[in-house]
C-alpha cells in the first residue's frame, strides 16, 4: 500500500511530499532540480525525551 | 499453424499453462499444467455432434461477446489441434446423470469426465516466450459513449463483424438493428497516447488497423461513408503511405481531432460526435451510424507471473525488456530466452514474424552449438569466508545462486553459465566472501587510492555503469560537451556492483564528494539491479548521517547512455557542491572513518577468535 512521505533533494536541498511504497524501491526524481538523490527523511518526533 | 501441428519435431501443447521454470541457459527445466480438454484430442474428429446437444449456451470469447457458444466448443476455427474441449465452469455438471448429452452424441466416445489435468516436466535448452498482449478496454472513457450505445463498437469487434466467419457471416451490420450502417466514425488512440487515461505510448498498430478497415469498408460496400478522427497518422512502413492515400482517394475523410462527446439519437440510433477540426479550429458536429473505437495495445494481465518465473525485467510500460534495444532486440536479459511479438512491444504482424524469425535463429544458434561462452566476469564463492546467510542468493537478479544450507553444512554456488556479472551479490556478501572477476575489491580500491592519492581536494570519485552512465559520460565526450575534468570515473559492469566499502573507503582517503550513477529503472541491464544499488544508497546516507557526515556528500544519480547532456549538467553541478566543503570537513570525516575502521577490524578480528575457539 502507497504511503505518503517526506523528501528531501540531496543535491538542492528542496524537501516535498510524494507516495512511496515501504520496501519497494522507486526511482525518484527531485520536482524542483532534477537529481536522483533523493532520499526519504523520517517525520521528527515531537515529543522530548526528559531524563 | 497446421505445419507446426504436423511437424514430427515440434511437440505442440496447447490448452497447457507453464508453471515453473528453473534451470538456466542449456539446461531449462520447465513444469507445464497441460489442462484437462474432456475430451480425448487425438480421437475428436470435430465433426460437431455433441455441440447440437449441448443445452449450454454463453458468449463467445473469440467472437468478442457478439454471439454464443456452447459448454463444448473449438475456441477458434482455426484452432491447431482441431479437436473441442470442454468448459468446466459453464458445463451442466461432469456427472454424466447431471447432462452428459454431448458423451451420448460422441459416437467415437472421445468424451471422458474424469479426464485430470497433466503435470509435464519438460527439459529444454531455450525458451522463446511469445505470450502477446491484451486490447485495452474503453469502459472507462465514457465520453465516447462505449457502455452507453449499442453501436459504438471497438476495432476488435469491427473485426468480428466483417468477417466471413463472425457472428453476422460477414455481412457488416450494427448491433442494434441489424441493419448495414452507412456512416462509420473511427476514433483512434482510445487508450493510447494519453498521459490520463489508458497508456501513454503509441499501441502502434492502430493507424494502419482503421485504414485498412476503410479500405475494407469501400470494397465491400462503395457508398459507406467513412470519417476517421485522429492525432495525427502514423503511416510509416513499407507501402503504409501509399495505403494511406489510396484511403484518402476512396473517399475517406480524415478529420484531425478527437470527438470531446458522443451522444445518440435515442430514435434512429444513429450518433453524433462532437470534435474540434484542430486544422480549422472549428467545433464541428458529424453523425455517424455507428462509431468504431480503434483501441490500443496492452501487456497481458499476467505479464508479472510472467516476468518472475523467467526472471525478466519489464520497461515502465509494462512490456519485457530486451538485453539492449539495439543490438539484442530479441534476447531477454537472461541468457537463452527470446522474444517474439508484442510481449516486447505493440508491433504489428509483419515486425512479430521478423522477430520471431530472429528468436528462433538466435535460438537455434545456442542449441546447434551446444555450449554457451560466456564473458570471464562472474563472481566466485571463497567458502572459507562464507557464512551461509543466504543474502547472495536473495539478491541475485538472475537466480544464479544455489540456496545455502547451514544445518547440511551447504555452501551457495554460482552457476557461472546464468551469472551475467553484475557484481550485487558481492556487494552485498557480509564477510566478502564473493570475488568478481575482473572487478574484485582490490582492483576497485585500488582506483580509489590512485585517485586520491594527490590533490584529493579537488577529486570528485563517480562510481559509473558500463552500460548506461559510462556510455553516457562517453557521448558528453564525443558530443563535444563540456564537464569538469576532475570527476574522476571509476567503471563497473553495473552501479549493484558499488559496495558500500568502496563509498566508506573513498570518503575516509579524503573525497570531498563521491558519485554513485547508473542506469535508470526501466533500463537496468541486469533485471533488477539498480534497485538493489537504490537500497545500499539508502542505507547509506543514514549510516553517514549517523557518523555525523553530511550525506549530502554521496549522491546518486540514474544517467542512459542517451543522456550525454544529463551527465555534463551532473558533473557541472557536482563540481559546485565539491568546491563547498571545505578541507576541515574533508579532515574530520578521514578522522571519524578511521576510527570506524579500527572499530570493525578489532570487530572482525574478535569474530574469528570466536570462530577459531568454537
Amino acid at each position: 500500500m502507497a504511503e505518503q512521505g517526506k523528501f528531501k533533494c540531496l543535491r538542492c536541498g528542496h524537501e516535498y511530499q510524494d507516495k512511496f511504497t515501504p520496501g519497494v524501491p522507486q526511482e525518484r526524481s527531485c520536482p524542483k532540480c532534477g537529481s536522483n538523490s533523493v532520499r526519504r527523511i523520517e517525520e521528527k518526533s515531537n515529543i522530548k525525551k526528559t531524563s | 499453424m497446421m505445419d507446426v501441428g504436423r511437424h514430427p519435431r515440434i511437440k505442440l501443447l496447447a490448452y497447457s499453462e507453464i508453471e515453473h521454470v528453473s534451470g538456466f541457459i542449456g539446461n531449462f527445466n520447465v513444469k507445464v499444467r497441460k489442462k484437462s480438454r474432456y475430451v480425448d484430442e487425438d480421437e475428436c474428429t470435430a465433426c460437431g455432434d455433441c455441440v447440437v446437444d449441448c443445452p449450454v449456451s454463453v458468449p463467445d470469447e473469440y467472437q468478442q461477446g457478439l454471439s454464443s457458444r456452447k459448454a463444448i466448443y473449438i475456441q477458434l476455427p482455426q484452432a491447431v489441434p482441431s479437436a473441442y474441449l470442454i468448459d468446466m465452469q459453464n458445463c451442466l455438471g461432469n456427472n454424466p446423470i447431471a447432462c452428459g448429452k454431448c458423451q451420448d452424441a460422441c459416437e467415437k466416445k472421445c468424451i471422458n469426465f474424469d479426464m485430470q489435468d497433466e503435470i509435464l516436466n519438460l527439459e529444454v535448452g531455450t525458451i522463446v516466450v511469445a505470450t502477446g498482449m491484451s486490447v485495452y478496454d474503453p469502459t472507462e472513457m465514457d465520453e465516447f459513449g462505449y457502455r452507453s450505445y449499442e453501436n459504438v463498437i471497438t476495432s476488435m469487434e469491427f473485426e468480428r463483424l466483417i468477417c466471413a466467419g463472425g457472428p453476422a457471416d460477414g455481412h457488416f451490420v450494427r448491433p442494434t438493428d441489424h441493419t448495414r450502417p452507412k456512416k462509420i466514425a473511427f476514433i483512434q488512440c482510445v487508450g493510447s497516447r494519453s498521459e490520463n487515461r489508458g497508456n501513454p505510448y503509441c499501441s502502434n498498430i492502430c493507424c494502419m488497423n482503421t485504414i485498412k478497415d476503410t479500405l475494407l469498408l469501400k470494397d465491400h460496400y462503395p457508398d459507406t461513408e467513412s470519417k476517421v478522427f485522429y492525432i495525427d497518422i502514423r503511416a510509416f512502413g513499407k507501402g503504409f503511405e501509399d495505403m494511406f492515400k489510396r484511403s484518402k482517394e476512396k473517399g475517406v475523410q480524415y478529420i484531425r481531432g478527437i470527438p470531446g462527446d458522443v451522444w445518440e439519437d435515442p430514435q434512429t440510433k444513429s450518433l453524433f460526435l462532437a470534435v474540434e477540426d484542430t486544422t480549422s479550429g472549428k467545433v464541428e458536429v458529424h453523425e455517424a451510424e455507428m462509431v468504431v473505437l480503434s483501441v490500443g495495445l496492452e501487456p497481458r494481465k499476467d505479464m508479472k507471473s510472467l516476468q518472475q518465473m523467467l526472471t525478466l525485467s519489464s520497461t515502465s510500460d509494462g512490456f519485457l525488456l530486451e538485453s539492449h534495444p539495439k543490438l539484442k532486440p530479441v534476447d531477454a536479459p537472461t541468457r537463452g530466452i527470446f522474444y517474439a511479438g508484442c510481449v516486447e512491444a505493440p508491433k504489428d504482424v509483419k515486425d512479430s514474424v521478423t522477430q520471431a524469425s530472429a528468436a528462433a535463429a538466435r535460438a537455434s544458434i545456442i542449441l546447434n552449438a551446444g555450449r554457451v561462452k560466456i564473458e570471464a566476469i562472474t563472481a566466485m564463492i571463497n567458502t572459507d569466508l562464507c557464512n551461509y546467510c543466504g543474502r547472495c542468493a536473495k539478491v541475485c537478479p538472475y537466480h544464479a545462486i544455489t540456496e545455502a544450507d547451514r544445518k547440511l553444512g551447504i555452501y551457495p554456488k554460482v552457476i557461472q553459465a546464468a551469472c551475467a556479472g553484475c557484481g550485487t551479490c558481492g556487494a552485498e556478501c557480509p564477510t566478502d566472501a564473493i570475488t568478481m572477476r575482473h572487478f574484485t575489491d582490490r582492483q576497485i580500491m585500488a582506483q580509489v587510492d590512485s585517485i586520491l592519492e594527490t590533490d584529493n581536494m579537488n577529486k570528485i570519485v563517480a562510481f559509473a555503469c558500463n552500460w548506461c552512465s559510462y556510455a553516457g559520460g562517453d557521448l558528453a565526450g564525443t558530443s563535444r560537451l563540456q564537464y569538469p575534468t576532475n570527476v574522476r570515473l571509476i567503471r563497473t559492469m553495473c552501479s549493484g556492483r558499488v559496495d558500500e566499502k568502496f563509498v566508506l573507503h573513498a570518503l575516509r582517503k579524503g573525497a570531498p564528494l563521491v558519485l554513485v550513477s547508473g542506469c535508470h529503472f526501466a533500463d537496468c541491464h541486469y533485471i533488477n539491479a539498480v534497485t538493489w544499488t537504490q537500497r545500499r544508497i539508502e542505507r547509506l546516507w543514514n549510516k553517514l548521517e549517523r557518523l555525523g557526515i553530511r550525506p549530502e556528500r554521496l549522491q546518486l544519480e540514474w544517467i542512459s547512455a542517451a543522456e550525454g547532456q544529463k551527465f555534463s549538467r551532473v558533473m557541472k553541478e557536482l563540481e559546485e557542491m565539491r568546491k563547498k566543503v571545505t578541507e576541515q570537513e574533508v579532515k574530520e570525516t578521514m578522522a571519524i572513518l578511521e576510527k570506524e575502521d579500527e572499530k570493525e577490524k578489532a570487530r572482525k578480528l574478535k569474530q574469528q577468535e570466536v570462530l577459531q575457539t568454537a
